[in-house]
């Protein structure tokens, strides 16, 4: 009888030790809870300019009134970068922007922040999210509550949400991804291609874009599998199951990474000592992917500014919650997305990047 | 007769192994390679180094869930020094990390004794607590390839010996050495050392063992510390291996070298496990991880696998306790 309880205890432990994982946005949500005080200050100021806008637009239109925040995917460069063109956005216009950043890449986190943004009654939301439709019911509660919601790399959902800010159009971004492989493959031979995870739509939408692409411009070449591989959004991920893909398809020939873990891709290549017979494409940052870049293992990075999405799309936030909307033609005020095309609720800049091991010094995010 | 009731565990984990990779190899010969065996091993040996310090732990009675917080505490703040002030040396490296993980590890341990709350509970609250201190008080920045120690990437892409054939290079990997290093070393501490002996004697029963002469205090504190010790070395190899250094890997695969390390037969209530098994449960849970893709699985087939196992063989190590008992006429139930 000691022995079962044991094992109870022992299965009990492994439950609580799941529960326990979820706890871990806490720290998060503690940080929050120290800018509450000041978030009830514009709180108040806020009201009083919103029953005045109604008269007069202009008045309400100083930036510095509004509150809004970027809820980003996780902590990696890539949202580092992100958090530097909302700073920069912050000392170009005075507005109250601010990032909050999930200490994991799920959507329980990114959900737990939006629930304490909507009770401390900020004025928009930009996220960025990590499963678009699992969040779709937080950003209903936003939106009752009156607060402008602002996604971005979540085209899917756009009917749900106030707008969409996209870099480009994903479909014209995964053909990039698709004429890159094709030309550093010399348009022949088997390949294969990674997202981070399958719910991710804009990774999806860019793998199925280049696939398509490759299938009507290229019949000599073959991907191995119907679905993409998931690598996570992990460097180790993209490493482990290239090493395994290598076994079962010895002759492949090209891979291309649709998440920004194409590392991952070249470390094992350059264990294998395939790394300049094989060509990676992939979604990369600079200083991520320079190396890689420059040794040859990677052929092209693809990428947009993080930076500069950001900026736009808190940009995007504030005209909003201003009143002052967002349409085509609308400047955004920073590279790229000079002038918008709005389409179906979607914002859509130009503002596509491509790395290679010349120009990737340009860049310095 | 205790030892030969563990090995035949052991031996129903090796013939696991050895059905499922026949199993594989009739669905896709290219997984009857070398190779095989060389990406198991060098994708498994962080998991390995970490799974044997908790092993130590889980012999002593207790448990720690805070390893993997420690690994990433002590890789990231040496590393990131190390970027700041320009250093390039392996040897630092593994050093600062393990210094910071046997510190963290003696915190652990500390508070188990001075709160008397389950360790389980602490060590829950400190893998919080380490990860929000390093994110909070030292840094959130994710650094490239190109910006982190050379010697750190020589190390990681670094091979025993590499045969190049046509087909592309083949290698055994050099993080082998510590991780054989590490096994050699916990063996002779449990089997040859007072304190060994003392680890497992708390485990089965702190108060005879206290009588007997043992500080449990002591021991604990060894144990937790070179728990924290075998992390931070992990965490170093780990950045190595993927040569890139993030502010928020690891934490939370907690759980995997868990569900391994019992997997292993070591009991969760302490007193018994071993080296060998745990090696073996880590090899079971690499090895199907790394086969889904040769026999066409979804990814979510690797929890069902591992599931599978954990029940199995928790299972059978409560059956074969329940068989020795009754032969010893101790009857408990």
């Amino acid at each position: 009888m000691k022995k079962m309880m044991a094992m109870l205890m022992c299965m009990t432990m492994f439950a609580s030790m799941l529960a326990g994982c979820g706890s871990s946005n806490q720290p998060a949500a503690a940080d929050s809870a120290a800018t509450d005080n000041a978030a009830a200050e514009t709180e108040a100021e806020t009201e009083d300019t919103t029953e005045a806008s109604a008269e007069a637009v202009d008045k309400s239109a100083d930036p510095a009134d509004y509150k809004v925040v970027m809820v980003v995917k996780q902590s990696d460069s890539w949202f580092d970068d992100m958090v530097t063109g909302v700073e920069q956005l912050q000392k170009d216009t005075g507005l109250n922007v601010s990032v909050q950043v999930p200490e994991t890449g799920d959507a329980a986190s990114q959900i737990a922040i939006m629930e304490d943004l909507i009770a401390q009654g900020v004025d928009a939301i930009c996220v960025v999210p990590n499963d678009p439709e699992a969040l779709v019911p937080t950003i209903e509660k936003a939106r009752e509550a009156g607060i402008v919601v602002v996604t971005h790399e979540a085209p899917g959902t756009a009917d749900k949400v106030d707008l969409d800010v996209e870099a480009f159009i994903n479909e014209e971004f995964g053909q990039l991804f698709g004429k890159s492989l094709a030309e550093a493959m010399g348009g022949k031979g088997k390949y294969a291609g990674f997202v981070g995870g399958l719910t991710m739509e804009t990774h999806m939408a860019w793998y199925k874009a280049a696939v398509e692409y490759i299938e009507a411009n290229y019949p000599d070449m073959e991907c191995v599998t119907e679905e993409p591989y998931e690598d996570g959004n992990s460097v180790e991920g993209a490493h482990d199951k290239t090493l395994e893909i290598l076994k079962a398809y010895p002759d492949i020939n090209g891979f291309f990474d649709c998440s920004a873990q194409g590392g991952g891709i070249c470390e094992a290549l350059l264990e294998k000592d395939k790394a300049t017979t094989i060509p990676v494409v992939s979604l990369a940052l600079p200083s991520m992917s320079s190396t890689y870049l420059k040794d040859g293992s990677m052929a092209h990075g693809l990428a947009w500014r993080p930076a500069d999405a950001g900026y736009a799309t808190c940009y995007a936030a504030y005209l909003l919650a201003s009143g002052q909307g967002v349409e085509t033609g609308t400047d955004l005020k920073i590279t790229g997305y000079e002038s918008v095309n709005v389409e179906n609720n979607i914002a859509y800049g130009f503002a596509p990047l491509e790395f290679t091991a010349e120009n990737v010094d340009d860049y310095n995010f | 007769m205790k030892i030969k009731k563990v090995d035949q565990f052991q031996k129903i984990l090796l013939l696991i192994i050895i059905i499922y990779s026949i199993l594989v190899s009739i669905k896709n010969p290219a997984f009857l390679h070398f190779e095989t065996i060389f990406d198991i091993i060098r994708t498994s040996s962080t998991t390995m180094i970490v799974a044997i310090g908790l092993l130590v732990v889980m012999i002593s009675g207790g448990i720690d869930v805070s390893f993997m917080a420690i690994a990433l505490f002590g890789s990231y703040t040496t590393i990131n020094v190390m970027i700041a002030l320009g250093i390039d040396n392996l040897g630092i490296a593994f050093l600062f990390s393990g210094m910071i993980g046997i510190g963290l590890g003696l915190i652990n341990a500390l508070l188990i004794n001075w709160l008397k709350l389950p360790p389980f509970i602490i060590t829950l609250g400190t893998q919080n607590l380490y990860h929000g201190v390093m994110t909070t008080f030292i840094s959130d920045k994710s650094f490239g390839a190109g910006v982190l120690p050379e010697c750190l990437h020589e190390f990681g892409q670094g091979t025993i010996f590499k045969i190049v054939t046509e087909d592309g290079a083949v290698g055994l990997t050099i993080s082998l050495v510590p991780v054989l290093l590490i096994g050699i070393a916990t063996w002779l501490i449990l089997y040859k050392t007072m304190i060994g002996r003392g680890i497992v004697a708390i485990g089965n029963d702190e108060e005879s063992a206290r009588r007997a002469g043992f500080n449990p205090f002591k021991i604990r504190l060894f144990v937790y510390a070179y728990s924290g010790f075998l992390a931070g070395i992990m965490g170093i190899i780990y950045v190595a291996q993927i040569n890139a250094l993030y502010p928020n890997k690891l934490v939370g695969n907690e759980l995997m070298v868990v569900a391994a390390v019992v997997i292993g037969g070591t009991k969760i209530t302490g007193g018994q496990g071993k080296i060998f098994g745990t090696i073996l449960g880590v090899t079971i849970i690499y090895l199907l991880n790394s086969t889904l893709i040769l026999i066409g699985l979804s990814s979510s087939w690797n929890n069902l696998f591992v599931g599978a196992i954990l029940v199995v063989s928790v299972a059978i190590t409560s059956y074969q306790e329940r068989i020795k008992n009754r032969s010893h006429l101790i009857f408990t139930e």
